[in-house]
């Protein structure tokens, strides 16, 4: 039981959007869907909801063929980036709406609603209209309006992507609390690899129509298939002609290590906790390296300092060359 | 200099509307409240008003729903010959009333038209008839209810029906819970401007209507009738009434608004 997209195929015009998707998506899990914008992520997600129609290919949710039944019909909570609240009607009223189309009796609508807007917080604000509302709070609402109806899956296309940081982070943490809670099927679009870092039980990397990898987030970091997947999931440079993480170099001031690639340090950069500095080696390559600022005091680096440079221990390196033909 | 402007807006304004709209009741009312009673109680006045009456809600109601339907067929989908569409549905603005009656009795003429004589044959009276006059104020009308919820249902977007359809909302559940709800004002203001030119309407009606006392006279066309006879306290009178349930309308719509407004 769970999402079973099976070769699925989408195109506007002359724009291939998605190129024949094979994905299962397990019962219960947090998934996310990450890629760069126009990668296809958004349309796949609208067509496990119904809410685009696939050019071929089918979608079958928890053992039923949803590949023909129209949105109304599929039984999933979809969540919009902009929160698509229903602008004339009160909290309450919208997330009681889809109950409201069920027939629900009014006072299971009522208890059902009232649950739901104390698990979002929002009770206290039952009777305002969604203009009244905080973005983030829009959001919760947008949420409980799609649990209301206990979707079989949840879907949420960039639900945090019109949110400040600040917000989008609180909102992450509590999603994640929440789907421990609840443990509806949940898929989330993002194009912010941190989010699905921290969120998702497995990620989805979906670039150019096509699926890149799927895996748990230390599969991806650690294992990244592509050079893509590597270059998205976090900051990548060069050293010795391979693709390393810049936090995954260490750095020497004396020569230590056997093949460590001397070099000058030509800009040091402070960002909070951690120290960026940018490296030229003997043999041309420009390093960026990330450390801690305690680490960075410890060397007492700056600038026109002559270091060693060496993969540290557990680095995720990849061959430039195979990156390369990886990625196309 | 916005002073200067400001000046300049009042005494357009007076000068064109306010002056001459205000003439109008103090003609009506040069020897009190007589010349409205004359009207009110001629049962030839009766009638013209009545028709005029119909015939403007008759068209309002066509072009309501005409309009919420041709709004929506032209913002939420595409198909070949849209813009042709949407062009044509500026027409009725753009061409003289006049113009657009004769046009209708062309096509349902009783005697030379195209549709009109196989009408008249089947017992169904276009021309020189009630549902000639509905039709000529309809055409006149067509395109305000359109104008004002067209660019409302741009803005509106798709996400909160696509929301609702998520949610198991058939068509017709989000016709009725979500979009119409959304677009109220507009389609508001589009009944009160079609009803207020409806009611107004004057060259269309007057080709089709046949000017019949009693039975095809509307009540525009009875405010010529006696300007030319030199009753000019009673075509100021029928002119009052007139203008009057525009105003009313214009202000019914002004203090929901408000209301509305302050709602928020």
């Amino acid at each position: 039981m769970s999402i079973d997209v099976t070769g699925i195929s989408k195109r506007y015009g002359d724009f291939v959007a998605l190129e024949d998707i094979n994905l299962t998506l397990p019962t219960g899990q947090l998934t996310a869907l990450l890629g760069p914008s126009g990668g296809g992520k958004t349309t796949l997600l609208r067509i496990i909801a119904g809410l685009e129609t696939p050019d071929s290919g089918s979608v079958v949710i928890e053992g039923t063929d949803a590949t023909r039944l129209p949105v109304q019909k599929r039984n999933v909570g979809f969540v919009f980036q902009h929160y698509a609240a229903f602008k004339h009607m009160s909290v309450a009223r919208n997330v009681a709406f889809g109950l409201e189309i069920r027939k629900t009796p009014r006072a299971d609508i009522k208890r059902r609603v009232d649950e739901l807007l104390a698990l979002v917080h929002l009770s206290q604000f039952a009777d305002r209209l969604p203009a009244q509302l905080s973005g983030g709070q829009r959001q919760r609402m947008a949420l409980a309006r799609a649990l209301a109806v206990q979707p079989t899956v949840l879907l949420l296309d960039e639900p945090f992507g019109a949110l400040d940081a600040k917000v989008r982070k609180e909102l992450r943490d509590w999603l994640r609390r929440l789907h421990d809670e609840m443990h509806v099927t949940t898929v989330f679009v993002t194009h912010d690899q941190e989010e699905a870092l921290e969120v998702s039980d497995e990620i989805v990397v979906v670039n150019d129509g096509r699926v890149e990898q799927v895996g748990s987030p230390d599969q991806l970091y650690d294992a990244p298939a592509s050079d893509f997947v590597m270059r998205f999931l976090g900051d990548v440079t060069t050293l010795g002609g391979h693709a390393i993480r810049p936090h995954d170099i260490d750095v020497q001031v004396t020569p230590q290590v056997a093949g460590a690639a001397e070099g000058t340090v030509a800009r040091v950069l402070r960002v909070g906790f951690e120290v960026r500095l940018t490296v030229h080696t003997l043999d041309g390559e420009e390093v960026l390296v990330q450390l801690t600022r305690t680490h960075a005091r410890s060397l007492r680096l700056e600038e026109g300092a002559t270091v060693w440079l060496s993969p540290a221990e557990g680095a995720t390196v990849m061959p430039r060359a195979a990156a390369l033909s990886g990625s196309s | 200099m916005t002073y200067v402007l400001r000046v300049v807006v009042v005494a357009y304004l007076f000068l064109l509307v306010a002056w001459p709209v205000s003439l109008v009741v103090t003609h009506t009312f040069a020897h009190g409240d007589e010349a409205i009673r004359a009207i009110l109680e001629d049962p030839d006045m009766q009638s013209a008003l009545r028709l005029t009456a119909i015939a403007a809600v008759v068209a309002t109601v066509i072009n309501t729903v005409f309009g919420v339907g041709v709004s929506l067929l032209l913002v939420r989908n595409e198909f070949p010959g849209k813009r042709v569409v949407s062009a044509l549905l500026d027409l009725p603005l753009s061409v003289s009333p006049i113009v657009v009656g004769l046009a209708l009795v062309l096509v349902y003429g009783g005697r030379n038209g195209w549709l009109g004589p196989s009408l008249e044959s089947a017992g169904f009276q276009v021309i020189f008839s009630t549902p000639g006059i509905i039709m000529a104020t309809a055409f006149v009308s067509l395109p305000l209810v359109i104008r004002e919820v067209v660019p409302v249902l741009h803005e509106l977007g798709t996400e909160q029906e696509q929301a609702a359809a998520s949610l198991g909302a058939s068509g017709a559940q989000t016709f009725w819970r979500i979009t119409l709800p959304s677009i109220k004002w507009a389609v508001v203001y589009g009944v009160v401007l079609t009803l207020a030119r409806s009611l107004g309407e004057f060259g269309a009606v007057k080709v089709v209507s046949g000017n019949v006392l009693g039975s095809t006279r509307t009540a525009t066309l009875a405010v010529e009738e006696k300007y030319l006879n030199f009753d000019q306290e009673g075509a100021y009178a029928i002119a009052f009434l007139l203008a009057s349930v525009s105003v009313l309308a214009i202000l019914v719509v002004f203090v929901l608004r408000s209301r509305e407004a302050r709602h928020h």
